[in-house]
């Protein structure tokens, strides 16, 4: 098993014996494990089971019951700030500011860590320069998805937090986030995600965790798990062909984004 | 039906609204009027100014001080204690004379309502004078003065009311709403995301509201005394001053309604709730002594009366900042409570 991620590279988000209870719920049952610089990785589970708890608390915006948090060296909890400046997170549901056009929303933000930005640019790699003086509310579900994960580049993180990214997204939308996805990993970000799709997961992740009742359950490379799962017997009881529906659809309606 | 029940705004305008509208008005009970506050100074002292006095007095419709200097008398209308003081000159009734055929009466025009329902009632008890002589051409009539020599209109009573109202509004409505808005749409949570500290983003949000109050105040003040000629007494940087406090109290009001309101619906009624009757009860319209004795003493309180009279004594009377100690004071009383109810109640989501 790859629990722990290369040892050559350094641990971007180190995690000992999270806890966080919510009356008798234990939304996050002593969760551990490591994050390497440059690694997409994915955590995974049905909802409830506490993804959604845990990335909060490394993402300094929920407290932990105990257990230590370090991201980029940082203990979360005693500077939740300083752990702000270096990450950027991208929300399940975002908002912006509603009388800001999508640039001026970008450099309010940018203004937020004291940086100056290329507005212009920062649209582009989301394609969403020809939008640039529209209002967020005006965009399409995909568009308001990219924009968002926009809105978490301005501080050039090194570590980058997506809450089910492609939810509610059509294909094509889907694989574009893909892409961008791809290309922060070949800019060397770090990139934690959690996703509710088996296949985007082993597409874009370097190791996944799956998380139930609070625990991480199983935590390893998804081809790694997927073999494990197999040498145990496990046989599907049809054979998958060689291309299905998103593939047909993909086929007919193209692969450019259409938003 | 279940969809109108739930929708708690149209409730709000439809059933609350009316309901406090009609008692603040009914407890106002314009009517009350019939009793008003009137001094008599008798210089003629003879049959006829007695008769006038007696006839005068019999009604319930004044409530009469006892005679005392002219000069008490006009302080007291300056004050405010009287609504009206009524001058029967010398020799009133004996001769044909026209000085003696009228008598002057002196009004506060701060208190309009009040002195116009005075005089008309002097006017008709001078008319039965003048039938019960006999007389039909040559009537007894009123000779009405303002008391102020420097002419106090309803406008210079309403100017700083007005401005007041307005700083109440823009700091309530504005931060209540947009605060909650922030709040249920998650934008505030976007931000809780970034480095920033919330005390930074809130004094933000606080210095804009407070730069609005002054731009609020100046335009308000300009616009008066451009358009409508008023006779502006006071300092306007004192003017000002009491803006921002003023500002600061109702900003931080309406941080403390969008702690406890999770969404625009709930904020609406609750900000409604506070700053309707404090438009009626606070003197902005008129003045709180139109008001019965257990509900002015309450008024005499609220945070927006505190404002509404500072600003009025320093625009209008040209009274000093410092004279004023006892509204500022109010005024930071209510700074105090308001910013420590915000403060607990503040939440990022």
């Amino acid at each position: 098993m790859t629990t722990q991620p290369d040892s050559n590279k350094v641990n971007i988000i180190q995690v000992e014996d999270l806890r966080k209870s919510y009356g008798d719920l234990k939304a996050v049952d002593s969760v551990s494990f490591a994050v390497g610089a440059g690694e997409v990785f994915g955590i995974l589970g049905p909802n409830g089971a506490g993804k959604t708890t845990t990335v909060e608390i490394l993402e300094g915006m929920r407290e932990p019951d105990s257990g230590t948090a370090l991201v980029n060296g940082i203990d979360v909890q005693k500077y939740p700030r300083e752990v702000k400046k270096v990450i950027g997170i991208q929300l399940q549901s975002s908002a912006f500011f509603d009388r800001l056009n999508l640039a001026e929303i970008l450099d309010v933000m940018a203004s937020i860590y004291r940086r100056q930005i290329n507005a212009m640019e920062l649209l582009g790699t989301v394609e969403l320069a020809d939008r640039a003086k529209s209002l967020f509310r005006d965009l399409s579900g995909g568009q308001k998805q990219r924009f968002s994960v926009a809105s978490t580049l301005v501080n050039d993180p090194v570590l980058l937090f997506l809450d089910e990214p492609t939810t509610g997204l059509d294909p094509q939308a889907r694989r574009h986030m893909w892409e961008l996805i791809q290309r922060f990993k070949s800019e060397g970000r770090t990139v934690l995600l959690t996703t509710h799709y088996m296949e985007e997961a082993a597409e874009l992740c370097d190791r996944v965790a799956i998380m139930d009742h609070g625990k991480i359950v199983a935590i390893d490379r998804p081809a790694a798990l997927v073999d494990n799962l197999i040498s145990r017997g496990f046989e599907k009881e049809r054979v998958e062909s060689l291309a299905n529906l998103e593939d047909v659809f993909l086929d007919i309606t193209g692969r450019a984004l259409q938003d | 039906m279940r969809i109108w029940f739930r929708d708690k705004q149209a409730i709000f305008w439809t059933f609350f609204l009316p309901v406090v509208l009609i008692s603040v008005f009914g407890l106002l009970d314009f009517g009350a009027f019939s009793t008003v506050d009137l001094g008599i100074v008798d210089r003629a002292n003879n049959e006829t100014s007695q008769k006038l006095e007696a006839n005068v007095r019999a009604l319930d419709a004044f409530d009469i001080a006892d005679t005392t200097t002219e000069a008490e008398e006009l302080e007291a209308l300056l004050d405010g204690d009287r609504n009206l003081l009524l001058i029967i000159p010398p020799g009133f009734g004996e001769n044909g004379a026209p000085e003696q055929r009228q008598v002057t009466v002196i009004f506060n025009q701060g208190q309009p309502q009040a002195s116009a329902t005075g005089q008309s009632i002097i006017q008709s008890v001078l008319d039965e004078i003048t039938f019960a002589e006999g007389q039909i051409t040559d009537r007894y009539h009123i000779d009405a003065r303002a008391a102020d020599s420097r002419n106090l209109r309803f406008i210079d009573f309403l100017m700083p009311g007005v401005v007041a109202m307005s700083i109440m509004q823009m700091g309530l409505f504005s931060v209540a709403f947009s605060f909650v808005q922030l709040k249920s749409r998650g934008i505030l949570r976007r931000l809780q995301a970034t480095p920033v500290l919330p005390a930074s983003f809130i004094f933000a949000q606080v210095f804009t509201r407070l730069t609005v109050s002054i731009v609020q105040t100046l335009v308000l003040v300009g616009l008066a005394v451009v358009a409508f000629d008023v006779n502006l007494q006071g300092n306007l940087f004192s003017m000002l001053l009491l803006a921002l406090l003023g500002g600061a109290v109702f900003v931080s009001m309406g941080f403390a309604v969008s702690g406890f309101a999770r969404t625009e619906d709930v904020a609406a009624p609750i900000a409604n709730a506070i700053a309707l009757p404090m438009m009626f009860l606070s003197g902005v319209f008129f003045p709180r002594e139109a008001m019965p004795e257990p509900l002015r003493v309450v008024a005499d309180y609220l945070p927006l009366s505190f404002l509404a009279d500072a600003l009025r004594s320093v625009a209008v009377d040209g009274q000093s900042l410092w004279s004023q100690w006892d509204d500022i004071l109010g005024s930071m009383g209510w700074l105090a409570v308001t910013f420590f109810i915000a403060v607990r109640l503040f939440r990022w989501e």
